[in-house]
């Protein structure tokens, strides 16, 4: 939980809960998000990250319970994503190609964004950030329908930390957790 | 080979029968012609060709079960698949590796549910009785309501009577009389080392599991790792094209490669583009690389060939790719559905920053989000939707690419053709056949 003391004469805001402007904003941002992920505007997407962007998406395991502890693959072990900036961008050439098979004809998708918690950051747990950044959680949903009749329902959760800058926010950390152990589709062909 | 001894776990059947009518068996010699280069899609579709696979192909053959490095400690433990059985791969007291069917004697329910971990029992959540490391029934609730005839020794978990590992690969058969692992891989051998054997240290698992469903048979994935190269530049044209340099496009030496494919007799298969200069894709993990120490151990023909890029079966259900140490099994989950289990590894010499920078690369190009397999999961989908009308599965499918191409080349062991070919599918489908028409260890003989 938050210390609310005073620092030069400021109430510390780490870890308190965005207000409600602060909370639509953020909200706005990951529908404007979900939209361009919709839309296949993968380059318009990639604006809206930072440049020092860490996205990782690990897989996860089932444990026994009193190993629980390690369900979720650690860093450096197997994840479905675990990518810079760069990476992303790398990737995303691919679709450009015009010949990225698995998404030609192209899926339809619907990034459902739900159960939304924005609070400023903590500088003492996220160094590098300032209180006027945000640690926002939220939930995903997102359905994919291919060619006549494949469905896949992707659910999972993110942590991120939203930097704030003069342009905006700007996803410099995305955690994605997806509640699935082995992954109930043929490929990930799209992004959280 | 397929004697009738009984396995190595003593499974009472008092007065019980099984009537032969439960297991259907077909003839498949007409689905499969080598000699014409033609397959039968019913291979692909067929309930009762699917469940003849599980008593004749799967429950005899050599199976994958997991890599030795996941195994540090007694109590140790690693769930898997024997095609559609559950099994346990654990380390026991005495540090062997040891495999048994998940699934309680009394009611037959799995006694581990967790992917892996360590414990020192496998106690089943149904009525508790509880197993040792050793597979031994160490614990029953209301022992003294079963009469005095009930031996806890025999009602153990069912041991896989035979494990085996060749270089860190550990590898399992229902079999109790196999021909031993290193003999039914054969030539095989020499190309797998040409992954496992860089260093004297071999091999270890980086990162864990990467598990997905595919929509398509089993034999469609096993085929291709055996021998498909052709489609790669077609199928994986678009991520072909990001690995070349921004707004080129791939080099003509990269789309027209020379090379070889082994063509396996029990049914394994590899293939290789052949140049002087092969390399491994990842810029750090080829800068890292000493060729020449490679050379020196594996000799030219390896390191110029299957050392890098290429692809591999060995039969029936596991596949790697040694370019970014990709190692994968194939698990059955009926006619029209498979389950891919793929792990990275890496040679156990590799300094931490190299290691990383190969399961990154492996991650970003294989497993189901890598700009390659994203594509094959839509080929072999594609295939199998295909498969179930009835005039498309009366359809024969082509298999002539190399015939009679198939030769001794006297550089690479065993039997070769072409890169470009069906060679190794070809093999692949007569080693299917021969199995699925020859009754299994477990079937009675006349």
């Amino acid at each position: 939980m938050s210390i609310t003391t005073s620092v030069n004469g400021r109430r510390s805001r780490a870890g308190l809960l965005a207000d409600r402007d602060l909370h639509f904003e953020v909200e706005q941002f990951y529908f404007r998000e979900a939209e361009l992920l919709d839309d296949g505007r993968y380059a318009d997407w990639l604006d809206l990250l930072a440049d020092d962007l860490d996205y990782w998406m690990p897989t996860r395991t089932n444990r026994l319970r009193r190993q629980q502890a390690f369900a979720v693959a650690a860093r450096g072990e197997a994840a479905f994503y675990d990518e810079t900036k760069e990476s992303l961008a790398w990737r995303i050439r691919r679709f450009d190609s015009g010949m990225a098979w698995a998404e030609d004809p192209p899926s339809r998708t619907r990034h459902l964004i739900t159960n939304v918690v924005a609070r400023h950051v903590d500088p003492g747990e996220h160094s590098g950030f300032t209180e006027d950044d945000l640690l926002v959680k939220s939930a995903f949903l997102v359905y994919r329908n291919r060619l006549e009749r494949e469905e896949n329902v992707f659910a999972g959760g993110r942590t991120d930390v939203l930097r704030r800058t003069p342009d905006g926010l700007l996803v410099a950390r995305r955690t994605i957790l997806l509640d699935q152990n082995v992954l109930m589709s043929k490929n990930i062909s799209t992004f959280f | 080979m397929s004697s009738s001894t009984e396995p190595a776990t003593v499974t009472p059947r008092g007065a019980l029968r099984r009537p032969a009518e439960l297991a259907r068996t077909v003839d498949v010699s007409g689905l499969v012609d080598t000699e014409g280069g033609l397959l039968d899609r019913a291979v692909f579709t067929d309930e009762t060709v699917y469940r003849q696979e599980m008593r004749r192909v799967f429950a005899p053959s050599w199976l994958f079960l997991a890599h030795t490095d996941q195994f540090h400690r007694p109590g140790d433990f690693f769930t898997t698949w024997m095609g559609e059985d559950p099994v346990i791969v654990t380390m026991d007291r005495n540090r062997r590796i040891r495999a048994y069917l998940n699934s309680c004697r009394h009611r037959g329910a799995r006694v581990c549910r967790a992917d892996f971990g360590t414990t020192r029992n496998f106690t089943c959540t149904y009525h508790g009785w509880s197993f040792n490391l050793e597979g031994g029934l160490v614990s029953v609730p209301n022992r003294e309501g079963y009469p005095d005839s009930f031996d806890t020794g025999q009602w153990g978990l069912v041991e896989v009577p035979h494990v085996e590992t060749y270089r860190g690969l550990i590898f399992g058969t229902w079999n109790p009389a196999p021909v031993p692992l290193r003999e039914s891989l054969g030539d095989m051998a020499w190309y797998m080392d040409a992954m496992l054997d860089h260093d004297e240290k071999g091999t270890v698992v980086v990162g864990g599991i990467h598990k997905w469903m595919l929509e398509g048979n089993w034999k469609l994935a096993a085929e291709q790792f055996a021998t498909d190269w052709y489609h790669v530049n077609m199928s994986h044209a678009s991520a072909l094209m990001v690995l070349a340099p921004a707004g080129k496009k791939p080099k003509q030496e990269i789309v027209h490669r020379a090379g070889r494919q082994y063509v396996g007799a029990n049914g394994h298969g590899a293939g290789f583009p052949v140049h002087p200069k092969n390399r491994f894709d990842d810029g750090t993990v080829h800068e890292w690389t000493d060729y020449d120490a490679l050379r020196e151990r594996l000799g030219d023909a390896r390191v110029e060939g299957p050392l890098t890029n290429g692809h591999a079966t060995v039969f029936p259900n596991f596949s790697y790719l040694p370019v970014n140490g990709s190692i994968r099994i194939w698990h059955p989950k009926g006619p029209d559905r498979m389950e891919v289990w793929a792990w990275t590894i890496v040679d156990a010499s590799m300094p931490e920053e190299i290691r990383e920078a190969q399961r990154l690369y492996n991650l970003r190009t294989f497993g189901p989000s890598g700009v390659f397999e994203q594509d094959d999961g839509e080929n072999w989908s594609e295939v199998q939707g295909t498969a179930g009308g009835f005039m498309a599965n009366r359809v024969a499918l082509n298999y002539q690419m190399g015939l009679g191409g198939e030769r001794e080349d006297g550089r690479h062991p065993g039997t070769t053709s072409e890169l470009y070919s069906d060679a190794a599918g070809r093999s692949f489908y007569a080693h299917w056949r021969t199995l699925m028409n020859t009754p299994a260890w477990h079937e009675e003989h006349a």
